[in-house]
Parts: C-alpha cells; structure tokens; sequence
C-alpha cells in the first residue's frame, strides 16, 4: 500500500498502513454477517456503554474541561440507549427495503472503512454513537479523535469495543489513533489513505474541510447558529423552561442549541421577566458589552474557545460582572442592525443573546439574518401556537431541522422530544457544504443496491361497446334513444343515397341536423363549423355516416362538443410510450356516437384514434384516447355496395396492412392476434370475390367484416413502420392512405421479418417474434410453399426450418393478391417521377421517422432502414 | 476466477499437487497445512467447498502462510471457493489471495 504523501515518519505512516489494514480485513470479514449477527453485537455495544456511561463523561469532562457532567452523562445515554432503540429493528443486512408496487427491492452494501472525526465537545457520546452505527451496517470505523479529548475518546472506542468483540464482531472494525503531538498528521494521512473509503467528519471546521478536500466521499457537518423565533401565541412560561433546558444543556456545547432568541414585542417583557425568575441575568447594555468583549474573539469575530462549555457565572466573573454563583444563561439584548453585531454568532455557552420585533415579518427577516449568519442548514426553533406562523418559518428558515416548540439542542439530537432519528452529527446539506441534512446515522452509512425488476404492463383489450355486423344492420337506428341527432357526413354520402337510408330509419320525434361539410383529411376548422352547430343543437347523438375522415371528425367532434374548454393542443402530444402518455383527456363522454361506416378499410368505428390535419401548422396531429371509442358501430355491408373498385381495392389494402401490423406489433395480444389473423383470412378471400362481383353483398360483408376485425386489433395494438412509411408517402403525394400502405406491404414484411439492426426498447416486448408471426399468419392462411392458397400445414407450429418459407409464402400471397386485384405495388406506379421522388427522399425519411407509428414495430427502424425500405419500394416489383 | 491447478514453473509441473480440504469455516491457522508446508512435499492445491466463513485471523494466516510458501518456492491455489468467501477475498484485496484464486499475475485485474 502507498500514497502519494510525503512523510519522513515511516513509523507513522507504518501506524496508519496497520490502522487502515486492519479495517479493511475486518471490513471483509464484516460482509458475511447477517442481521442477527450485527443487532446481537450492538446489542452487546449499547449494555456496555450504558454501564459506562458515567465513567466516560467524567472522562470527557475531567480532559477537556468543557461542559457538565451530568449532561455529558445524558448525552452519553443518547447515544448508546435511545440510539439502541431507534436502530435495533432496523434492517441493514440483505434485503432492507421492499417495494412492492413498484416491484423493486433494495439491499444494503456495507461502504468499507470508515475514517471517523470526533468532536472535543462531545468525545464520548460521538463515539459511542458512530461506533454502534458502524457495527449495524456491518462496517469498520477508525475513530481520530480530537487531540483535547483523545484520551476520553479512546476510552469510549475501547469499551464498545472490546464489548462487540465478546460478540463475536470481527478483529479490528473498530480502531483509533493514539493520542500524541503527530495525532493531526496522522489524521491526515488516513484522510487521503487508499483504504479508507468515507469520512463521517464531526468536529472543528478545519477538520471538516480538510476531510472535505480528501477526495474521499464525506459525511460533514456544518456550523450552527440557531435563530428561535419567539411569537406572541406562544406559551411564555413553557418558551422560558424550554430555551432553558436546551441553552444550559452540556454549558451550551450543543451546536443546535439557541444562539439567538427572536421575540414578540408584545410578550417580550414577560418572557424575560419569566428568565428572571428562573435564574437567568439580563444584561444592561454596560454588562452586554462586557460579555461581548470577553466572549467574542475580536480577532476572528467568532466565539472565544476559552469560553466554550463554561459556566455562566464564570463567564459573568471573566466579563466583571457579579451574579449569583447558580446563575443559569446570560441574556443580552442587541439593538441596532443585527447584520453588524458582535453577538449575532454562535457561542457554545450559556449565553444568549435576543432581539425584540414588532411584526411576524420582522420576526421572520431577524431570523434570517441569524440563519444566513453562519448557521445555514444546520438548526433552528420557533415557538408559537399559529400554524400558519409555523409553516411560514419553516418555509423561509433554511435548516435541516426546525424544532417546534421544544428545546433545540436536545430537540435536535432526537428522540426525546420528537420523533427525528437519534443523531450526534446534525447534516446542514448544502448550506453548510454537506450531501445531506439527514440526522446522520446508519441510514447514511450504507450503499443501497436498487434490485428493480422488469416492469409488468396490464395489457388490456377496449372497443365499441355495441357492434351491429349484418347486412341491413342500419334498421337498428329505429331503436336508437335519442331526441335530438346530429349526422356527421361527407357530400359523397348523401349523394350515394346514404344519408336519406339514415334520416329514414332516426325516430319520429327526433331533431336532426345533418353537417356534411367533412372532406378528405379533416381540418381543425372543419371540427370548428361543426361545433358552432352542435352548440345551437344541443345533440344527445352524433352519428357519423361515411369512410375514416368523417368517422374520425366525429370523434374529435363528440368530444369537444361534451368538452369545450379543452384545447387540442393539450391532448395532441407525441409520445413514446403507448401507455403513458403526457396528453390528459377527460374522463368519460356522454354524447352518444354512433358510427356507421361506408368504406372496408380504417376500421375507424372501433379504434380510439383519430387522425386530423392542424390548419395552421398543416400537421397530423394524432389523438389517441377511449374517449374517441365510438359507442355503437354499425357494419353493413348493403353501404359498401356502390363503392368504387379502386376505394374498395384501396381501403382493403389499408385493412390488411392493419391485420399484418397488429399482428407483430410490440403491444399484440393473443386478442388482438386472433382478430388479425381472421382478418387477413377474410380478406384473401373476399377481396378477389368483390372485385370480380361488387354488388355481392355476401362478400362485401366478408370484407366489411373484416376491415372492423382489423380496426380492433390496431385500436389495441397499433400499427408499425408501414404505416409510417405510407403517412409519409401518402402526405407528400397525396396517394390514398391504402395504397400508399399497398406499395410498401411486401418489403416491409422482409424487413421486419430479418433479425432487426436494433431491437425495440419496450418492456412488454420481451421476445422477438415478428418472423414466427408471419409465419403462423402464413399457415393460418393455408398457404402453400409457393404462396398458393393450399390448406395444408394449417396448425403445425413452425419450426425454424421452415419459418423462413412460410413467410417467402406470405410475401409471395400479398404480391399475387395485389397483382390480382391490380393495386400498385411500387412508387414508380403512383407516377412519381425518379427526380421528384429522389427530391422528396429526405422529407420522406424525416417524415417517415418521426411518425408514432413506428414506436410499435418489432424492430428499431433505422434512419438508414427507412431510406433503403423507401428505395426498394420504387422500382416495380419481381414476385418474391 | 479460475480455479484450475496450475503451476508457475513447468520445470515442476509434473510435480504432484497434493490436496487439502478445508473442514469447515476457516477462523484460525491450520496446523495440517503448516506442516504440509513445513515438509516440503510439493505444491498444494486448498479446497474452499466446505469453507462458508472466513475470519480476519483465518485471512491473517492465509496471507501468512502463502508468503512462507513463496519463500519456498511452493505454488499454493485455491479452488471451489464459496462466493461469500470470494467476496471477503475481494473486499480484502490480498493480491497474494488472489493470485492463488487464480489472478493472472500481469494484465488487466478486475
Ligand atoms: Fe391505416
């Protein structure tokens, strides 16, 4: 072992290498002991300092000539007894915190060796305390004590010691430095040793900040200067007792204890009336001067350390001031500016000093400027019976402890009067250079391994309440409760004899009002139109009659018409998890929608998404909500049978895609797989049929059907880099969403089906399967090798010879479907030049990448992946 | 950790490796191994399976003892070393200890 110290005392770096050795054996040997083990040695720690608790304080009181025996003996008490009691069914060994509900367990790593400082003031009771807060985290501590108080301090090392070994607690974790004329160096030494790894510092700033610039992590401590606010609902004769207790305890060498004492005028003369009584002086301005002079260093502004832990009719004797022997504090008053005055500072003795207000808010402003001057982080104190008083304190006054209505010192050492863990090191956080303004204990003396574990999503499954599927369905608008409608349509609707099939079949007495004005890829201002008239309807139905557009328009229609306030700016946010999402929508709608589609494809009836064009911005903003969820949807396939071949062909397209996103999506469900797999099956058949006979209601229902299979497996488990690619495609070219998706299907099935360049980051994604669901899609199809449509192998579970044909076959059914029902199945047959199309590519990527729909692939597409699945679905394509 | 039986020198690989097993929680100096060192037999192979626990005295005379198989040029490892005890060895941060639980002795150390 080295460092980088230069010292010519061999034999005291020899000391400190053996010191710090030792401990780090033991630290070692520590790390096998289990919880019995530690609370059966400090148990065995506490017996022995509780029997010697009266020996050592007349030890610490006989060396450092500070302070009282009797409270030396309490606080000696406080660290072994009320310590033992607030740590011995702590865990500290194993498993020492659980939390279920975020399915994580924390375990306690002890930190190694622990270099700690004590303190002249409390050499006894620190070390007793860190001693035993050591042992129960299982870690060694050498203890360097301060010179003044070596000899007491060792004593107190060597009794829980020597106690903890009896218990069988490992050689050597517990070690101090002799007391000698090189303590000092030797301290430092071990500050920058390789083996020590925390410093617990307690004691004089030049030690704090020396183990402050080790290097080495540090537990510090602060300096005091304790304001106590004194207000006027306060109980005065309780106020007087209080601040006594406190105030004389140890002579005043307790760094929480009142420095400052910030008083109501309008009980200030009671209160020190009540001192009085007690057996406190109050000083004339004569005598305070006095006291300032001989307890205050002129040199260094701060206290006297001749006067620390003194006696106050001793320090009266010093300052030529006579009062009577049992004197309990010195009470001087400051007047003037506080900021500039000698006694606004800490001074560990039983004198006091006080300043009278005249409101709460001076009160509060005194306080501070006593906080600010030199105590920040470490205590204060305030007295009074209004809360709000209290609260304000508390908000304003920067310390780790705000003790009400009780003694500071004691208050602030815990257990007594209040319930803060028990502690002789009072952390000041960053207002007095420290980490922390804990109660430093054994909370601190521990590394916490967080043992989180994967995080369990509660997949569920949500759609239209009411579905109504076969031909001539819309009959069910007879029985539909509702005295006033609002019929959201298209112009293509009504002049397809659509809206009249509607307005015949709503009640009698029902109020109708019918908005057609909803075009291809609905603007916010359209939703606006509409509003204005539901406001002036008042409708308890919207129905919504057409393709996706309108079915979409209504959602967001429905919603703001139930909702007005809300903005869509709110709800229309990108995000990254499918789950948690920033956008706050309402809870619940009560506007009835019903929602009648007209073409086989978005499926829009059944999913909670709807899809609108931000007028100004000229952006797709994407609202996903079950608030959208429409509440009833009817399928009927008699409103397909004038649709146009290519909308049919092109909406069927736009369906399959939906079934094969589903289908390997990183949020699928065997609900959501079952419903893509029939979709799809239903589409291979009925699409051919359609198109050879299109006013064949059996097979437009098939496909009807299926477009609304399709539409449930997406509300639930979205779609993917298809989608993505289309939107874009689609948003640039103005290509029908369906046969944009069309000319992508076949290469983005190669591609999610290759073992991906990046894995999705998705909790709930735990297995890569998008080739074996291919590969089950193709068997569910009973697709031949070739592609053919040939039941056979229907069933089997692929095994991983044959997924990669399986899912050749399925590449090869698309391409033979599309080529059958001649959608395009390239960019180049949209009629987008080369030139334009190469023009376009970075906006298509962008545009492409940054679409949500991704966020739900099987694989991480890539920036370049992107790009390269838009080039190769430019030239026509070869049958796979 | 490797815990193969391996020998420095291949001058003395052929040397027979002797076996000990260590009968239980290793808290003080083992006289056996002492003696086996003090006679000279050869390298000496310490097995850990039965070893749960180890004291600071047990790893005193660990670290003891392999220095005085050093200066005898006798090669000692350790094998079947119980994590729990791997992890004192680890805290400990005894390069001799390691070196026997198979550390190579140049290279990179973790
Ligand atoms: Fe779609």
């Amino acid at each position: 072992m080295t460092t980088a110290v230069k010292d010519n005392d061999t034999s005291l770096m020899e000391r400190v290498n053996h010191l710090t050795r030792q401990a780090r054996l033991a630290a070692a040997v520590f790390t096998q002991y289990s919880q019995e083990d530690v609370d059966r040695i400090v148990k065995a720690m506490t017996a022995a300092a509780i029997e010697n608790v009266e020996k050592l304080a007349r030890a610490a009181c006989d060396e450092t000539r500070m302070g009282l025996f009797e409270d030396k003996m309490l606080k000696n008490f406080v660290a072994s007894e009320f310590h033992y009691h607030q740590i011995k069914d702590k865990k500290t060994v194993g498993i020492i915190r659980e939390f279920p509900e975020d399915n994580m367990v924390e375990i306690a790593e002890p930190v190694g060796v622990i270099l700690a400082l004590s303190p002249v003031t409390n050499p006894t009771s620190t070390v007793i305390f860190k001693a035993m807060a050591a042992a129960k985290t299982r870690n060694s501590i050498i203890f360097s004590p301060h010179l003044m108080a070596a000899d007491a301090s060792n004593m107190a090392a060597r009794v829980v010691y020597e106690a903890a070994i009896a218990a069988g607690a490992p050689k050597g974790f517990i070690g101090w430095v002799e007391k000698s004329s090189r303590l000092r160096r030797e301290t430092e030494l071990m500050m920058v040793h390789p083996e020590v790894d925390l410093i617990f510092a307690t004691g004089g700033t030049g030690m704090v900040k020396a183990a402050c610039s080790s290097g080495k992590p540090v537990l510090g401590v602060g300096s005091g200067n304790t304001p106590v606010y004194v207000h006027k609902s306060t109980n005065v004769r309780q106020a007087a007792m209080d601040i006594i207790i406190s105030k004389t305890f140890d002579n005043g060498t307790e760094c929480p204890s009142e420095q400052t004492l910030v008083v109501d005028r309008e009980i200030a003369e009671s209160l020190i009336e009540q001192f009085k009584e007690y057996g406190c002086h109050d000083c004339n301005e004569e005598e305070t001067a006095k006291i300032t002079e001989t307890i205050i260093d002129a040199r260094t502004g701060g206290m006297n350390y001749r006067m620390v832990g003194q006696p106050a009719n001793l320090i009266a004797e010093k300052a030529g001031i006579t009062v009577p022997p049992e004197t309990k504090i010195i009470l001087c008053e400051m007047k003037g500016d506080l900021r500039g005055n000698k006694l606004a500072v800490e001074k560990l003795m039983p004198v006091l000093s006080y300043v009278v207000v005249d409101s709460v808010e001076e009160g509060l402003n005194r306080a501070l400027d006593i906080n600010y001057g030199g105590g920040t982080g470490h205590t204060a104190g305030i007295f009074s019976e209004d809360e709000d008083v209290i609260e304000q304190f508390g908000t304003f006054i920067n310390a780790g402890r705000i003790i009400v209505n009780s003694p500071t010192s004691i208050g602030g050492l815990g257990g007594i009067y209040n319930n803060l863990n028990t502690t002789l090191s009072f952390g000041c956080g960053t207002g007095g250079g420290n980490i922390t303004t804990d109660n430093v204990g054994i909370k601190n003396l521990l590394n916490y391994k967080r043992v989180p574990r994967r995080k369990h999503f509660t997949l569920s499954f949500q759609t239209t309440k009411n579905i109504y599927i076969n031909p001539g369905s819309i009959d069910h608008l007879r029985n539909i409760k509702t005295k006033r409608a609002f019929v959201v349509t298209s112009r293509s609707a009504a002049r397809r004899g659509h809206l009249s099939m509607v307005l015949e079949r709503l009640p009698q007495d029902c109020r109708v009002d019918v908005f057609s004005e909803v075009c291809e890829e609905p603007e916010w201002h359209t939703i606006e139109a509409a509003l204005q008239v539901m406001k002036q309807s008042q409708p308890d139905t919207v129905i919504a009659l057409g393709g996706g557009s309108v079915l979409d328009a209504s959602k967001v229609m429905r919603l703001f018409h139930d909702y007005p306030d809300l903005k869509l700016q709110e709800i229309a946010f990108n995000f990254l998890d499918f789950r948690h999402r920033m956008a706050e929508f309402p809870k619940g709608v009560k506007t009835q929608l019903v929602a009648i589609p007209t073409t086989s494809g978005t499926g829009s009836e059944v999913t909670p998404f709807a899809v609108l064009k931000d007028s100004k911005s000229q952006r797709k903003l994407s609202l996903i909500d079950e608030t959208l969820l429409p509440t009833v949807a009817i399928i009927d396939a008699n409103l397909t049978k004038t649709l146009p071949r290519d909308i049919t062909a092109d909406t069927a397209f736009d369906a399959l895609t939906h079934a094969l996103e589903a289908l390997v999506s990183t949020v699928a469900s065997d609900y959501t797989d079952g419903l893509a797999f029939e979709a799809m099956r239903l589409i291979f058949e009925a699409l051919p049929e359609v198109l050879k006979n299109p006013t064949n209601v059996v097979w437009r229902h098939k496909l009807h059907n299926a477009s609304c299979l399709a539409g449930m497996a997406i509300g639930n488990a979205s779609v993917g880099v298809n989608h993505a690619l289309a939107h874009s495609l689609g948003g640039h070219y103005d290509v029908p969403h369906g046969r944009a998706n069309g000319v992508f299907l076949v290469s983005t099935l190669e591609y999610n089906a290759q073992i991906p360049h990046k894995f999705m980051v998705q909790s709930c994604y735990p297995l890569w399967v998008a080739d074996e669901k291919y590969a089950r899609a193709a068997q569910f199809l009973g697709l031949d090798e070739d592609g053919k449509l040939a039941a056979v192998g229907k069933g089997e579970k692929p095994h991983k010879g044959n997924i990669k044909q399986l899912n050749l076959a399925l590449r090869r059914a698309i391409y033979d479907l599309s080529a059958q029902c001649g959608q395009p199945m390239s960019i180049a047959e949209l009629g987008i030049s080369q030139e334009d199309f190469a023009a376009a590519m970075p906006d298509l990527v962008r545009g492409a990448f940054e679409d949500m729909a991704v966020k739900t692939n099987p694989a991480v597409p890539l920036f370049e992946d992107i790009k390269d699945l838009f080039i190769n679905a430019y030239p026509p394509r070869q049958r796979p | 950790m490797t815990e193969k039986k391996k020998s420095k020198d291949s001058s003395i690989a052929t040397k027979d490796v002797a076996q000990f097993r260590l009968p239980g929680p290793l808290v003080k100096s083992l006289d056996e191994v002492d003696k086996l060192l003090a006679a000279g037999s050869g390298d000496l192979n310490l097995d850990f399976s039965d070893c749960t626990f180890i004291s600071v005295e047990g790893l005193e005379w660990l670290e003891e003892m392999l220095l005085r198989a050093q200066s005898k040029g006798v090669s000692i490892s350790f094998s079947n070393v119980t994590p729990s005890v791997y992890k004192v060895f680890k805290v400990a941060h005894i390069d001799s200890v390691m070196g026997a639980c198979g550390l190579p002795i140049s290279g990179p150390v973790c």
